[in-house]
């Protein structure tokens, strides 16, 4: 797509790129339902508050366990919280700690698949053998070694998903970069006495940024799933946190009191990461018609 | 055809009844007096971890050994003494002796006869400083233990204790044969039942013990206590059909579980049982009484009560002593109603005029969390922020952490009598007093409820007690929470206790015998 582009001279606009894109997204009903969703989701993190009728611990001591109404939309709980606001608040809970892990896990996963692939040696071979001692673990048993060790915390939370996340990220992007760095206008390019970093961001992480998009959408929905597992395994944020894996844990045992406070935070769960998991797919085909 | 077969009908009704009234004789004529007994129950549990009675702690290890061995004297559900091993006692006028007579007649499960000797040795193992036992403390006041006749026993006390005869039938009291050493291995009771298999990763089955020195007794033919680590397991096995009784201790939660299951019956009794919340005394901002007055002022104790417990249990009154102590519970002092004007005044009077930080720290158990969440969010109304520190036990109790911090929610069982809490919470010197709280005046009444052989004086120092905590005391005691049982409803005759293990499962029948 660069590449294109600079060989028609004039860079097209941003606004008519992401207008390009969008329609791509869009193109398929499958991607565009999952875009729709991951969207919407981002909306309510964003506007969470301001959308909230109530506090995300307000206890409304009246109300307590009264089904989904007018208003409460989504009922109330053992103890009179609002089911829907602290869906709503949980949102921007889940989404910042999961984002925010996953772009730290992208980042670093980045600069250490382009140092690896790059370098190869040593380099590569030091950092691929602790990755695969890494990998070797499932994921949320990891995370699980992990939380008990540094205790659970919203910070520790963060910090699970990058160490889980970073080595995946690191392996997409050094394979590519292993494909690319074979060309001739790589040579071309150190020949004439490019920087090493310039090198590197400037001619490779072009042709890595596809896969990395994708996979760092799949990560985002791998990392939503993580949170909430850890949250409802206990090992992750605390309560009163509005975390949806919290909540489904503290609902389970009065499920049959109030099953409304189970359901619509376990499927906050479900459609956000379907959604997400859509956008990938849609982000990947989007990736490859542009190419 | 028809009328043949309606012959031999006619011809065979009576000498089919003949034949069944010969059966029916015949079955009783031949059926042992244990017969009578009939029936295994089969009690969900937490596995157990000691046998042996003097370490034993949990309900579950209580449960066990209230059923291999016998105490020396019940305590009933409604916390009054019942003879158990000894039938009979005197007190001397002083309160420093106590002779006990033993029931005839009482053998271990091995054959040997039980006899004043084997109380004798039990006692003072319990008693035995250089053990290390949970008990050494409890029994320090006795000064000799002597076996005044074969099934007689004297204590003599270096001091009078009106809770002597409850410290008897301490949780650990059981009484062993002489000279045991392989207690934590070997069940070799005189109880109710024996033990004929244990697998400590699966369960304990115990028959009926044929020579049980109480006729009629047990009414079972066996016990099996199942093992499950895990509370909701117990619960869906109860569902299942795979367990009979499943003890939910205060679980409100998986009570209303199980409201409306078919054959099952949901026991519900009261407890003493309370979560403490506790504000240190000894340092700012507890050490200013305003605080924990406008904390309680700020409190709204009845929504704790529908939302927390559910309107399971009683109202607290910040005493520990509830109403299950009837004799000396006490509503004649008013708890001040919810006034979060004067809560926010105090507060302003005591320098937090923009609001007071403080952290919360409660362990992850049982209604706990729940409770600082409310009060997070009642408190938050009279400008005081609470962060949550939600622990798990072993953090919270951890290290003696319990004791440091400055506020905090803990949880404290169902005791037989008041005495208990106050000598160990309360007091000035007391070894768990949470709340680093002194009080002269209280001190001077704990002393004296707990020394006077006197019911009326004791009484009245509970009352003043209560007066002095609600006035000033460091504690806000929201909720008595309530015992919870499921028991399938082929049985009947379940005593259930406030501290379910000491339930008593001798009477248990099925249903309809």
């Amino acid at each position: 797509m660069l590449k294109v582009s600079r060989a028609q001279g004039a860079a097209p606009s941003w606004g008519w790129r992401l207008a390009r894109f969008f329609k791509r997204l869009y193109a398929k009903p499958l991607s565009a339902i999952g875009t729709t969703i991951t969207l919407i989701f981002l909306l309510v993190a964003l506007a969470g508050p301001l959308i909230a009728p109530y506090g995300e611990n307000e206890i409304v001591a009246s109300d307590a366990r009264q089904p989904p109404s007018a208003q409460h939309w989504f009922g109330t709980d053992n103890l009179g919280r609002d089911v829907y606001s602290r869906v709503v608040l949980g949102a921007r809970q889940i989404l910042v700690l999961s984002g925010l892990g996953t772009f730290l896990a992208v980042v670093g996963g980045t600069f250490l698949g382009l140092l690896s692939g790059y370098r190869g040696g040593w380099v590569d071979e030091g950092l691929m053998r602790f990755f695969d001692s890494l990998l070797a673990l499932p994921a949320l048993l990891l995370a699980l070694v992990l939380l008990g060790t540094f205790g659970p915390s919203t910070f520790s939370v963060v910090g699970v998903i990058v160490i889980v996340y970073t080595p995946i990220v690191a392996r997409v992007v050094r394979s590519v970069v292993l494909v690319v760095k074979s060309k001739g206008f790589i040579e071309a390019a150190r020949l004439q006495g490019e920087s090493q970093a310039r090198l590197l961001l400037r001619e490779i992480f072009p042709f890595v940024l596809p896969a990395l998009a994708v996979e760092a959408a799949l990560r985002f929905s791998y990392a939503i799933f993580l949170v909430a597992s850890l949250g409802f395994l206990g090992a992750g944020v605390q309560p009163p946190n509005p975390n949806w894996g919290l909540m489904v844990k503290e609902a389970r045992s009065f499920v049959n009191q109030v099953p409304w406070a189970l359901y619509f935070p376990a499927g906050a769960i479900s459609i956000v990461v379907i959604g997400v998991n859509l956008t990938a797919d849609g982000l990947k085909r989007a990736w490859q018609a542009a190419d | 055809m028809k009328k043949d077969s309606n012959q031999i009908k006619k011809r065979s009704i009576p000498g089919l009844l003949g034949i069944i009234l010969l059966s029916v004789l015949f079955v009783q004529a031949c059926t042992p007096k244990s017969s009578l007994q009939e029936g295994v129950l089969r009690v969900a549990m937490q596995p157990i971890v000691q046998a042996d009675p003097a370490f034993i702690s949990s309900d579950p290890e209580v449960l066990v050994a209230n059923h291999v061995y016998d105490y020396l004297i019940d305590i009933t559900p409604d916390n009054t003494i019942a003879p158990r091993l000894a039938v009979d006692w005197d007190a001397s006028d002083d309160g420093l002796l106590y002779v006990f007579t033993l029931a005839k007649g009482v053998t271990f499960h091995d054959g040997t006869p039980l006899t004043a000797a084997d109380v004798v040795w039990t006692f003072d193992r319990l008693r035995n400083p250089d053990l290390g036992l949970p008990t050494k403390d409890l029994y320090t006041n006795i000064d000799r233990i002597e076996a005044t006749g074969e099934l007689e026993v004297t204590f003599t006390l270096k001091e009078p204790n009106p809770f002597f005869l409850f410290d008897l039938s301490d949780n650990h009291a059981l009484i062993l044969k002489a000279n045991t050493t392989d207690a934590g291995t070997r069940f070799n009771g005189s109880g109710p039942f024996k033990v004929i298999s244990y697998n400590p990763e699966d369960r304990i089955v115990l028959e009926a013990n044929p020579n049980y020195f109480i006729p009629n007794q047990p009414k079972l033919a066996g016990l099996e206590f199942i093992f499950f680590p895990d509370q909701v397991a117990q619960v869906e096995a109860l569902r299942g059909g795979q367990v009979d009784l499943v003890f939910l201790a205060s679980s409100v939660e998986l009570y209303s579980s199980l409201e409306g299951e078919l054959g099952v019956m949901l026991v519900e009794v009261p407890t003493n049982q309370f979560d403490l919340v506790r504000l240190r005394a000894d340092r700012p901002p507890g050490n200013d009484p305003k605080v924990i007055q406008a904390l309680k002022l700020a409190t709204d104790r009845e929504a704790i009560y529908q939302l927390v417990v559910q309107g399971h249990g009683a109202i607290g009154r910040d005493s520990p002593i509830g109403p299950m102590y009837s004799q000396y519970y006490s509503e004649e002092f008013p708890v001040p109603e919810r006034d979060m004007e004067a809560a926010r005044q105090l507060l302003a009077a005591a320098g937090y005029a923009d609001g007071l930080n403080l952290e919360l720290h409660t362990p992850d158990t049982g209604n706990r969390p729940n409770l600082a969440l409310v009060l997070k969010d009642q408190w938050a109304e009279a400008g005081v922020d609470v962060e949550l520190v939600v622990e798990a036990e072993s953090v919270y109790y951890g290290d003696k952490g319990w004791l440091e911090v400055d506020l905090g929610i803990t949880g404290w069982g169902s005791r037989p009598y008041p005495q208990f809490y106050l000598d160990t919470m309360l007091a000035c010197d007391a070894v768990w007093n949470e709340s680093h709280f002194c009080d002269a005046e209280l001190d001077q009444y704990i002393q004296k409820a707990g020394t006077t052989m006197n019911e009326e004086a004791r009484t009245q120092a509970y009352k003043e007690i209560q007066r002095i905590l609600i006035e000033r005391g460091p504690v806000i005691i929201p909720y008595f929470s309530a015992q919870f049982t499921a028991v399938r409803d082929s049985f009947q005759g379940i005593g259930i206790k406030p501290f379910w293990g000491r339930t008593d499962l001798r009477l248990v029948s099925v249903a309809g015998n």
